[in-house]
């Protein structure tokens, strides 16, 4: 019995983002991840960067590899070291501002798991309220000593944040790292979703690491599979209150789907047309450079790997309350497995199209 | 509990005298050729440069890899009085030049300088490079456009520490050096003196493609923390090699850092974890190549990079060359 899709990325999301996968630090995610995928595919295995690749066999017998590719990482903090009074200091992992940091309830990743807040100490004499503090300036308290920190957390041990995921009105969720928990979330919905309609060709869903310090896991895992075809899943700035019209892309509408030269053009033609031939929602995103994501690796791995991204619209980027539209997620993977099994016979047509 | 043992700094002074700006190892490539030839099967230059040097062994493959090439400046243009202009090679700040020494492969010297009330900033064209040419002629005779120039900076030691210029990554290359010929190891090891890393880690990109080997292993230098001001225990000098968590370029896998504190502890070897998020090595397109390599590092605590006035400390270079040996010549990190 299959589980309706909404009520599969609810479980999904809700699994993954309750748990810390720090970049370099994703197998913690590991048995999050198989329990996900193992009911949905036919064969699940990692390699030794973590990336995590879920294989589902197309029918056919000169069947071609799509690779689908989401990020398993998240930004997070590394301890660099222990002061005297025992607080610990720390480093960014990944595109952290410093602002989002404050006053947060952190889990020190040390001998064993260390709760601890991110302390700073306001200078009571100085008027510099309007000052932002920058991540130099705090550090994390776990209510010990120098000697007992010391003895249980050691500089390059990983400091996730903690936070709950909410669900707030309207299917709409909140929680830390659902970039990109929500993209593996999708590829999950597509995979679901494959189970009942039948495609040629074999596909790999990758949970690819440490995105968010360079793109790592995609550029080997790339390599690794050399996919006839791939399409990357991502998150993307959603409008807030402060967006104007900077970002065109709004929550609750649909996946966007990108083109640009990051972009190879048959791949969004076919992901577009795929979305109106099925009345799925979806919007266009334009991107004029490379694409911040692993589309970008991808399309440069090998002799030139055709590439698509699919990006659910997201507020309020790298902080703990990041928010999707779990609407968007499942029409997103509904997206992507109808394009996977409205592809043609040979992919190679699309990169010579 | 390793000490400070004697080793054969001359041939560390000889290494760090060379002159060998990116793409220019030359030089220091024939040092290192001349003192590890009676010790290993092969030795070979590749297009790029680099020195590969092969100990056969029966079990998996590592890759040992140090940077031959330190940083320096290109000259760009010669000016009608005989002043040179110059673009950097590698990490250099324009502030920090300033009446630094440097060095041409020729042997002509030159002083860096600013007019006096010039202010600096990021450009470094308000910088000139006083070779004692009377006009542009004369300058001719001794420099071209595109010849690079190294800083200079003597060898000194004394019992705890040396002083020179280039110990990044020279350092790497006198440890491997020892290594190599003390060595005996079940493994089929590589040892890449590469050419580029100041520029990007060229040279190691492409020889870590050409081995493909099971385990890569890098030995640079790191920042030390222990000026006046910053006085944390982070990595300070003659405190231990340090094993690198974590740089611009690499997350090092858990699985490996932890492996290299659990050999360097049961030796009685002192050790330090480094960890920065600016300037990568040559560990980052060597973990990305093919499939990912594992990879992992060490580092010797430098003060003063790319000065020409780097210091390091004999102790962590003992604690280098016994974590190294320990390394190569134990269980790997899957093994354990």
């Amino acid at each position: 019995m299959t589980k309706p899709h909404l009520q599969l990325a609810q479980e999904t999301i809700h699994l993954l983002a309750g748990k810390p996968g720090v970049s370099g630090y994703e197998y913690k995610l590991f048995p999050s991840l198989e329990q996900t995928f193992k009911p949905l595919v036919d064969d699940i295995y990692t390699d030794n960067m973590h990336n995590c690749y879920a294989v589902k066999n197309g029918y056919a017998s000169n069947n071609q590899t799509v690779m689908l590719a989401a990020h398993s990482d998240e930004i997070g903090l590394m301890v660099t070291h222990i002061d005297s009074k025992g607080f610990i200091h720390f480093s960014p992992i990944g595109g952290i501002d410093d602002r989002t940091l404050l006053y947060q309830e952190v889990t020190v990743h040390g001998s064993r798991d260390l709760p601890g807040i991110i302390s700073f100490q306001p200078d009571q004499t100085k008027s510099d309220k309007k000052k932002s503090v920058k991540l130099h300036q705090m550090a994390i308290d776990i209510g010990h000593s120098s000697e007992e920190a010391q003895s249980l957390v050691k500089p390059g041990d990983i400091v996730s944040i903690n936070r709950a995921t909410l669900d707030l009105l309207d299917q709409t969720i909140a929680g830390k790292s659902l970039d990109n928990r929500a993209g593996i979330t999708v590829m999950a919905v597509c995979l679901s979703e494959l189970n009942s309609i039948k495609h040629k060709h074999n596909v790999i869903a990758v949970t690819t690491v440490q995105e968010e310090v360079g793109l790592r896991g995609a550029q080997t895992s790339t390599e690794k599979l050399n996919p006839t075809i791939a399409v990357a899943i991502d998150v993307t700035h959603a409008q807030t209150i402060d967006a104007k019209n900077q970002v065109s892309i709004h929550l609750g509408k649909g996946p966007a789907i990108t083109i640009g030269p990051n972009i190879h053009p048959t791949m969004h033609a076919l992901l577009t047309a795929c979305a109106q031939d099925n009345n799925l929602p979806y919007q266009v995103q334009a991107v004029a450079g490379p694409t911040g994501t692993d589309a970008r690796i991808i399309q440069l791995s090998s002799f030139g790997i055709p590439t698509g991204l699919l990006s659910i619209p997201l507020r309020y980027m790298h902080t703990s309350v990041e928010t999707v539209s779990l609407k968007d997620v499942v029409s997103c993977g509904k997206l992507l497995a109808r394009f996977i099994a409205a592809l043609p016979d040979d992919l190679e047509d699309i990169s010579c199209s | 509990m390793s000490m400070n043992r004697d080793f054969d700094y001359s041939l560390l002074a000889k290494l760090t005298q060379a002159f060998g700006p990116s793409g220019n190892e030359q030089q220091v490539a024939e040092i290192i050729t001349d003192n590890v030839k009676d010790y290993v099967e092969s030795i070979v230059t590749d297009t790029m440069g680099n020195l590969i040097v092969r100990k056969k062994g029966n079990e998996q493959k590592i890759m040992i890899v140090c940077h031959m090439d330190e940083v320096g400046i290109i000259v760009t243009h010669i000016n009608k009085n005989g002043f040179l202009y110059y673009a950097t090679v590698g990490g250099l700040k324009n502030t920090d030049m300033i009446s630094k020494r440097v060095i041409f492969s020729n042997g002509t010297v030159g002083i860096i300088h600013k007019e006096k009330d010039e202010t600096i900033d990021k450009k470094p064209e308000k910088l000139y490079i006083d070779i004692g040419a009377a006009n542009e002629q004369e300058a001719k005779e001794l420099v071209r456009v595109g010849d690079m120039a190294v800083i200079s900076g003597d060898f000194l030691e004394n019992d705890s520490v040396i002083i020179s210029k280039a110990l990044d990554d020279r350092i790497g290359c006198f440890i491997a050096l020892e290594v190599i010929r003390t060595v005996t190891s079940p493994y089929d090891l590589y040892f890449v003196f590469s050419a580029q890393e100041e520029v990007g880690a060229r040279g190691a990109k492409t020889a870590a493609y050409a081995i493909e080997a099971d385990l890569a292993i890098i030995i640079d230098t790191t920042f030390s923390y222990d000026t006046p001001k910053v006085q944390n225990n982070r990595v300070s000098l003659n405190n231990g090699v340090a094993i690198k968590v974590m740089d611009k370029s690499i997350v090092v896998s858990p699985a490996i850092k932890n492996w290299m504190a659990k050999i360097a502890a049961a030796s009685d070897i002192p050790h330090q974890w480094e960890i920065i998020t600016a300037g990568g090595t040559d560990s980052g397109p060597i973990h990305l190549t093919k499939g990912g390599i594992p990879t992992g590092g060490l580092a010797i605590p430098v003060r003063y990079l790319h000065s020409g006035n780097e210091i390091v400390g004999k102790k962590d270079i003992t604690a280098g060359i016994d974590l190294l040996t320990a390394l190569i010549t134990t269980h790997l990190y899957f093994e354990s």
